[in-house]
């Protein structure tokens, strides 16, 4: 006592005070509280029973997935016998999350992504490219939704001949196949130039002589190890929609190599295995440095 | 269409509100910065290219105590749009709660009937017409300060006075020299 | 050595700034250590251009030797001068599989059965472009080196970038270009400017474009930097839609370089005001020229701010979309032809 003793009479009064002021609001401050208790147990009630309803759909809807993916939509469609406006809508819904997976599934394996654009007048599809498990550049293409497809706005690179393969496979018709085609090439392209890069950057005593902007040429110039002779190697990828080369050429000041079987079999590897893995294995081997 | 409406909506504790309403979007910003750097209250500031405002914002939208339309004068556009704009003001808020704020008032570009047209504009509205300086750091302070000013009384956040007192003495009349400017 | 390639040196070494002269001559490398170190680039440009005619008279240059100087300089400032683009047409089967050396020499071999008097010089950059320096003589006089014609190419493309050609040239070096290139013909692209890297950037797509996609793109994340959450924009969906729109049309960062475009309009006058006009039969021409040091830049701009309604005008997205910046608007209402 102490304590308050120092601080004086009046701070103990006002102390006391304060005391018996919260006492007497205590009892309506408890009712108070008992109510808002009440309406918080209303709301968690009305919580718990929304979970459970969700939860039940979500059952239902995995259960109709289930049996979709089992044996397809037709015959788990044939299953639901009662054609109440409930069960309708349930089936709607596992079919729409069974879509929406497998677009998922689509796009992560590489496939296109396509967005309404226009209010509806048009779509644009992103084309992603990778190589080796990497992702390299996403093309996009604008397509016009009229009477006839129409090829608008897109970043796909003037030497990939995107109307020409319009034309060849139909596009009107089957736009399925031709992103199919357009896909291929790009990611041919796109396969392509990365080997380029990765040539310069893992070779260092390789030169690139010569590539062009579609990668469909490159030329290089190696050196056998121990007669320091120069050999021109021309790789030659005709064919536009794959990333291995379709002729290989080799030139060299000794007329015997290109003919010796080593060097046959570096042929072989050069037309069968990327670039830079072929690089590789060739000097693993011993054939170059 | 939708009219903003001043007393639609309870007070904020002392809070203040004010729109800028410019077709630019240039200075707007700038003077937003330097009016919430206000420590006595709470400025909340909203900003707007155009009336009306978009009705989805309607809940989330305080009381506004104070509409600032920002005219750059070196440009017909920034009028227009400004003259279409206060169509969507209720009435109310000519008691004292719109102001104009002008710059490049002194751009040797700006034909001077233009000036004039916003001082008559100012005048019709019985509202304050301020110029301001947007160049500088120093001119956009100097801005915001007066519009704070106005926005406190605008915001009942000054006892003794209101808005509707304040705008009597504040208010934009039209000169004389106008006139006389065409008899001449 | 001759009084012409006396010229030549001297009007190259006008040309090139005094900045660029260091490194262009090592570039070129036919000084010798000594020659090179004796040469003191702080002194005045007719100084170093009395040094570098007596190198000339010592080590023996020939023209062939200075207009290498001269390519050297131009591949390195690619943005001088008036570039113009033009397209080639329906490729041959063979069109994608020229190579270089292949082209290099059916260009030589095509253009001199067409004119016989005619310098040619063919040089790979380092961008996959190939450059063309042609210096044209008539049939009695030898080529002028001093006005000579630059045309780039990238092989495989179908497009080509000419610089300083005249009208009697050009059908000459057009049907050289088509036979070499292995496509069938050559046509006007209507894309024109001082930078030969932004007209490039155009037509190859090369720049940052922008499409709608599923997923949140950079504009919106850019805008949404943390800001006083006092401050709130009213519109700010309506402007990140009309930033977007802008972004789609014009590309995003940094654009293309484009200093001009020209609209042609070619129509009957319609209007009830005005009757003399109306009765009148041929049509008005007008012509309306949009000129800025960066004219993509602004008509983004213009139309990310709201002063250009959005969506953008086909005409002038067109510019972006079709590679061309000189539209002629006729009357049959199809559009910019």
């Amino acid at each position: 006592m102490e304590g308050e003793a120092t601080k004086g009479v009046l701070s103990v009064l006002s102390r006391l005070e304060m005391q018996a002021r919260s006492r007497k609001a205590k009892p309506p401050q408890q009712q108070n509280s008992v109510k808002e208790l009440k309406s918080t147990i209303d709301a968690l009630i009305t919580q718990r029973d929304q979970l459970k309803a969700q939860i039940e759909t979500q059952m239902c809807v995995q259960k109709l997935r289930a049996a979709m993916d089992k044996q397809g939509a037709h015959e788990a469609d044939e299953e639901m016998d009662d054609g109440s406006e409930n069960s309708k809508l349930l089936r709607l819904m596992a079919r729409h999350a069974q879509l929406k997976d497998l677009l998922h599934a689509h796009h992560l394996i590489g496939g296109y992504d396509i967005v309404k654009t226009c209010q509806g007048k048009g779509v644009c599809v992103s084309l992603a490219t990778g190589y080796e498990g990497v992702y390299l550049d996403t093309y996009n293409l604008e397509i016009d939704l009229k009477e006839t497809l129409r090829i608008g706005r897109h970043n796909i690179p003037p030497f990939i001949p995107v109307n020409s393969l319009a034309e060849q496979s139909n596009m009107q018709t089957d736009i399925r196949a031709f992103l199919g085609a357009l896909s291929q090439h790009l990611n041919a392209f796109a396969g392509r130039k990365q080997q380029v890069k990765l040539v310069k950057e893992l070779h260092k005593s390789v030169e690139v002589l010569e590539t062009n902007a579609l990668c469909s040429i490159l030329v290089l110039l190696l050196t056998v190890p121990r007669e320091k002779i120069a050999v021109l190697c021309t790789l030659d990828y005709a064919d536009h929609t794959r990333c291995l080369p379709t002729r290989v050429c080799i030139e060299c000041e000794d007329k015997e190599l290109p003919g010796s079987p080593h060097w046959k079999n570096n042929i072989t590897l050069l037309k069968e295995t990327p670039v830079h893995k072929a690089l590789i294995t060739m000097k693993k081997m011993g054939y170059i440095v | 269409m939708s009219l903003l409406k001043p007393f639609s909506k309870l007070p904020g504790l002392n809070a203040a509100n004010i729109l800028l309403v410019e077709n630019e979007e240039q200075l707007q910003q700038r003077l937003a910065d330097a009016l919430v750097e206000e420590t006595a209250v709470t400025v909340n500031v909203r900003l707007a290219k155009t009336l009306p405002l978009p009705l989805k914002n309607e809940k989330s939208r305080p009381r506004i105590d104070l509409v600032v339309f920002i005219i750059n004068l070196t440009s017909e556009l920034s009028l227009q749009s400004a003259e279409a704009s206060l169509k969507y003001l209720d009435p109310g808020y000519f008691l004292g709660k719109v102001c104009l704020l002008v710059t490049n008032a002194r751009n040797a570009s700006v034909p001077p009937a233009r000036l004039d047209t916003v001082r008559k504009l100012a005048a019709s509205l019985h509202c304050p017409l301020l110029c301001a300086e947007d160049q500088t750091p120093d001119g956009v302070t100097n801005a915001a300060e007066r519009l704070l000013t106005i926005l406190k009384v605008a915001a009942g956040l000054v006892p003794m006075t209101t808005a509707l007192y304040l705008s009597n003495l504040t208010r934009c009349t039209v000169p004389s020299d106008i006139d006389q400017q065409g008899f001449d | 050595m001759d009084d012409s390639t006396k010229r030549l040196l001297q009007q190259l070494v006008r040309r090139i700034p005094t900045q660029m002269l260091k490194t262009t001559l090592e570039k070129w490398g036919r000084l010798t250590t000594e020659q090179q170190k004796s040469l003191d680039f702080t002194q005045p440009k007719w100084v170093l251009t009395e040094n570098l005619l007596a190198f000339c008279e010592e080590n023996g240059w020939t023209t062939k030797h200075i207009t290498e100087l001269e390519m050297i300089y131009v591949t390195d400032s690619p943005n001088q001068g008036m570039w113009y683009a033009f397209q080639l047409l329906d490729p041959e089967d063979d069109a994608p599989s020229v190579e270089l050396t292949q082209f290099k020499e059916q260009f030589k071999i095509h253009l001199t059965e067409l004119i016989r008097h005619v310098s040619i010089k063919i040089k790979k950059h380092t961008d996959e472009a190939v450059w063309i320096r042609i210096a044209w003589g008539d049939s009695f006089s030898r080529p002028n080196h001093l006005k000579p014609t630059y045309v780039v190419h990238h092989l495989q493309t179908p497009y080509v970038f000419m610089s300083s050609v005249t009208r009697k040239q050009k059908p000459l070096l057009s049907q050289a270009l088509v036979l070499a290139t292995r496509y069938t013909a050559i046509k006007d692209a209507h894309l024109s400017g001082r930078k030969l890297t932004a007209i490039r950037d155009v037509v190859m797509k090369q720049y940052q474009q922008v499409f709608p996609t599923k997923y949140p793109s950079p504009l919106l994340e850019q805008n949404q930097t943390a800001s006083n959450p006092l401050i709130k924009r009213e519109q700010a969906e309506s402007s990140e839609n009309r930033h977007q729109m802008a972004c789609e049309a014009f590309g995003y960062g940094m654009v293309p370089q484009l200093q001009t475009a020209v609209y042609k309009l070619e129509t009957k006058f319609r209007g009830i005001t005005n009757k003399t006009m109306t009765e009148r039969g041929e049509p008005i021409r007008c012509v309306v020229k949009f000129t800025s040091t960066n004219l993509l830049e602004s008509f983004r701009n213009c139309a990310s701010s709201g002063i250009a309604s959005t969506p953008v005008t086909p005409l002038l997205s067109s510019i972006t979309q079709k590679g061309r910046n000189f539209f002629v608007i006729t009357d049959n209402g199809r559009g910019p032809s």
